[in-house]
């Protein structure tokens, strides 16, 4: 390319502008939205996580009292309908979980843990959510339901002990004893939580005979 | 000329030259980004690096705070460095992992937490109050600017937002605590019969080939462990003191010079009689108030009792029940003009009214107990102890300093120390690594007797301060040291004797008890009847606390729960080498206190306290599994300190 004088040069380039310009704005206005979108949103996140986060120590409190089931349950249930896509819901099942069961309200207990099995952050909530599923459905005699929530989440070798501690009780609720017993012994060799209270379990078993 | 450049400068030679001369631009500071630092990674946690300075420091850091929680006890053998790198490690890829996870997951702190956390921590406060100056003083201390700080702390409390959800969030079913009630205070009724291993020894000769065997088996317990006999000299102030003679007239000058040490200032029993003024009493109010303190001084001087009358009138709550007694009161305790008073007042006279910030009073003392001072000879013995104390401290800073530098110039011989500073050079008999008596004992000392520098070189140990409030330091070279060596048969044969006939009689003392528990098992004796030759011991109904032999407690809580009238029977061997067979005869669980629908018992929240510490660290390790860690080989052993 080249130029024979000024104007024919000033002339290329408001062509160029007229047949490219638009596109140029159109590209930095996009740019920016895009940068500053950006900003926006992880600043919404971040904030979004840092309410739900103030709501949970909250929760954290209230679960320190006893009798406090409805307000737990009533701030398990904000911090779904407000905080969804933070962990927090979850966390926040958990500890209300906990509180309805003490009260007495198993089957609520059950409906929250079930929430946070089928939507935990982490998989290794989701476990330790059904872990405590299948002991509140155990004690509430639900053994089928039981069984089943232990079979469809113990799938991780960390959490297996702990598995069969539940199965134990649960083989010893049906009385089926050596099965108990096979399971109790995994669950302590496993190193299960409270495993020496499983060890007492185990010393208790009738023999076979 | 010029035009050909300028024709050039716009052709593709000249765009290759910008583009080579911008990459460096481009890219100049980008590894900062790409988090490549240059420096050697000793572990990847799903792609963060743990650089091998971090963890230096954090090596550092834990001995640190390993020596000043252990003191004296803290032996740097016992923590080798190879062992102690690869625990710091794991422990901060454990940190960084949960870091990575609350971050992953979307676990955020808020600001306010942390405004919180940072004004109600101690460390930062002042008087119970936050101080920003302490605040930016312990910063500095840490290295961070307060933005790193911030971070740093958002970063922890987001990781025990985790282990708070996990712990606090779990507990005991029902049926568990009812489970657990049940077993816990369960309770058997036992009773056992023991057979004495005693009652079967015998002299009966020991095989030479047995001997031999016991001694081939258990070589390692017939060898004599490694000793040293030690020479040492001991700098302690106490012994310092003792020597010191201090002369009375040093002693009556010390006397002299705090005197007020000894002296009880002179106190009296006050009573008094208070009207009251608020703090900004206008003229008239202090008048009124005049006027009744003169009028109730009147009364008082015309007989009226000065108790009754400060029971019913006294405005000074403290002391108006008890007729205005305030006890005894040395200068100096209450407020001036009162003290004033007080201090100037004749004994079981009355005082005109006394004006204070607090209103009117009427005072009067009771009794004067003069002023008492301890004379010279009575506190001569403790004023020479502290003299001879103070002297025995700086020597002993003038003589540890110069025992250390000769030990060190002169390490081949404790003689110029003994010379030079008159101190006494004693010997040890011999000690091994578990230590001697007193000083000996001391795991500092023990490590240096120990360590190559005094064994193998056979030169004098540093100053050994072994608890440094206790002002006393040792010096130690090795005098003699003796191999551990293989004891001759010869010398250990008694020994493994009599081992052998224990060994005897401790087996048919166990095949006694279990002869006489399948007589009674098969119906051939009674209980009294098989138990024959054996003590027996009627327990009755214990608890898993019950202080028996373990191996009886054992049993007769593993035993399964007898069924209709027979009860279950057992023999084992006991840990002092006697035989039992334990009978079992009733179980009986503890009381189950939970109701229908409560799950409170004072257990509860200790089991799922417990429980829920196990299974968040079952948590984590699911999902340490699941992160993708490296770890980069560590040295063995390099052993720099």
């Amino acid at each position: 390319m080249s130029y024979q004088t000024d104007e024919e040069k000033a002339e290329a380039i408001k062509k160029w502008w007229r047949d490219n310009g638009v596109a140029v704005i159109a590209g930095l206005a996009l740019g920016l939205v895009i940068i500053f979108g950006w900003r926006y949103w992880t600043d919404y996140r971040n904030d979004l996580a840092a309410q739900a986060s103030t709501h949970f120590e909250q929760m954290l409190y209230s679960a320190e009292d006893t009798d406090a089931a409805t307000v737990l349950a009533k701030q398990s249930e904000q911090l779904d309908a407000d905080f969804g896509a933070t962990p927090y819901a979850a966390l926040g099942a958990l500890i209300a979980a906990k509180g309805l069961y003490q009260a007495g309200d198993a089957e609520a207990a059950i409906a929250r843990l079930e929430r946070v099995v089928d939507d935990a952050p982490d998989a290794a909530l989701a476990r330790l959510a059904a872990l405590r599923l299948a002991r509140v459905q155990l004690a509430e005699g639900a053994l089928d339901a039981a069984e089943s929530t232990i079979a469809a989440h113990d799938d991780s070798p960390e959490f297996s002990a702990d598995f069969a501690a539940v199965r134990g009780d649960l083989a010893a609720a049906r009385g089926d004893l050596a099965t108990a017993r096979d399971a109790y012994q995994t669950a302590i060799e496993g190193g299960a939580a409270l495993s020496q209270l499983i060890q007492l379990k185990l010393d208790n078993l009738p023999s076979a005979g | 000329m010029l035009q050909s450049i300028r024709d050039r400068a716009q052709g593709w030679i000249a765009w290759v030259i910008v583009i080579l001369i911008s990459v460096p631009f481009a890219l100049w500071g980008i590894q900062s980004y790409l988090g490549i630092s240059g420096e050697t990674v000793t572990a990847t946690v799903n792609g963060i690096e743990i650089t091998e300075r971090d963890l230096d420091r954090r090596v550092q850091q834990t001995r640190m705070e390993l020596r000043e929680r252990l003191g004296a006890a803290y032996d740097p053998a016992a923590f080798a460095t190879a062992d102690l790198r690869r625990m710091v490690r794991e422990e901060m890829i454990r940190e960084v992992l949960l870091v990575e996870v609350a971050q992953r997951l979307g676990l955020r702190v808020s600001d306010q937490e942390l405004k919180l956390r940072i004004l109600s921590e101690p460390a930062f406060q002042h008087d119970g109050r936050f101080d920003n100056e302490a605040f930016q003083r312990l910063l500095q201390l840490q290295g961070l600017s307060e933005r790193q700080f911030v971070e740093q702390l958002r970063q922890q409390l987001t990781g025990t937002q985790l282990i708070r959800a996990v712990v606090a969030s779990e507990f005991a079913t029902q049926r568990e605590l009812e489970q657990f009630q049940r077993l816990s205070a369960q309770q058997r009724e036992i009773d056992y019969a023991r057979f004495a291993a005693a009652d079967y020894l015998s002299d009966e000769p020991v095989a030479d080939e047995a001997v031999d065997a016991y001694y081939q088996e258990h070589a390692e317990r017939f060898r004599s462990p490694e000793q040293v006999k030690l020479d040492y000299v001991v700098l302690d102030v106490a012994e310092l003191a003792e020597e010191i003679e201090i002369d009375d007239a040093a002693l009556r000058q010390a006397y002299a010079s705090e005197q007020a040490r000894f002296v009880t200032p002179e106190q009296r029993r006050v009573r008094h009689l208070l009207v009251a003024l608020p703090q900004q009493a206008d003229d008239e109010q202090v008048a009124a108030a005049e006027a009744e303190i003169t009028a109730l001084r009147e009364r008082i001087l015309a007989g009226e009792s000065f108790a009754e009358l400060a029971t019913a009138h006294s405005d000074d709550p403290g002391s108006a029940g008890e007729g205005g007694a305030l006890g005894l009161i040395e200068p100096g305790m209450m407020d001036p003009v009162f003290d004033e008073a007080v201090f100037a007042l004749p004994e079981g006279e009355l005082s005109e009214p006394v004006r204070t910030r607090f209103g009117f009073h009427l005072v009067e003392v009771e009794a004067v107990r003069p002023s008492e001072t301890q004379p010279f000879e009575a506190v001569r013995e403790q004023l020479h102890e502290e003299q001879a104390r103070a002297q025995a401290e700086s020597l002993y800073y003038d003589l540890g300093e110069r025992l250390a530098t000769l030990a060190y110039e002169r390490p081949d011989s404790l003689e110029p120390v003994v010379e030079e500073l008159g101190l006494v050079q004693r010997q040890s008999d011999w000690i091994g690594r578990e230590g001697g008596e007193g000083l000996l004992a001391e795991p500092g000392v023990l490590s240096a007797a120990f360590s190559e520098e005094v064994l193998i070189e056979g030169n004098n140990s540093e100053l050994i301060e072994p608890d440094r409030e206790r002002l006393r330091a040792v010096v130690v070279r090795v005098r003699d040291h003796r191999e551990s060596a293989q004891r001759p048969l010869e010398d250990v044969r008694e020994d493994i004797v009599t081992a052998l006939r224990q060994q005897r009689a401790e087996a048919a003392a166990l095949a006694a008890a279990e002869t006489a528990l399948a007589q009674v098992r098969d119906g051939e004796a009674d209980w009294a009847e098989a138990m024959t030759g054996a003590t027996l011991e009627s327990v009755g109904l214990v608890g898993r606390g019950a202080a028996l032999p373990d191996a009886v407690l054992d049993l007769a809580f593993t035993l399964p729960a007898p069924q209709s009238d027979a009860p279950e029977l057992e023999a084992a061997a006991l840990a002092d080498g006697d035989a039992v067979v334990v009978r079992l005869t009733r179980v009986e669980d503890g009381e189950v206190t939970v109701s229908e629908g409560a799950t409170s018992i004072p257990e509860a929240g200790l089991l799922a306290e417990l429980a829920g510490r196990e299974l968040y660290d079952t948590v984590l390790a699911d999902i340490e599994r699941r992160a993708e860690i490296t770890r980069e080989p560590l040295p063995e052993a390099s052993d720099v300190d």
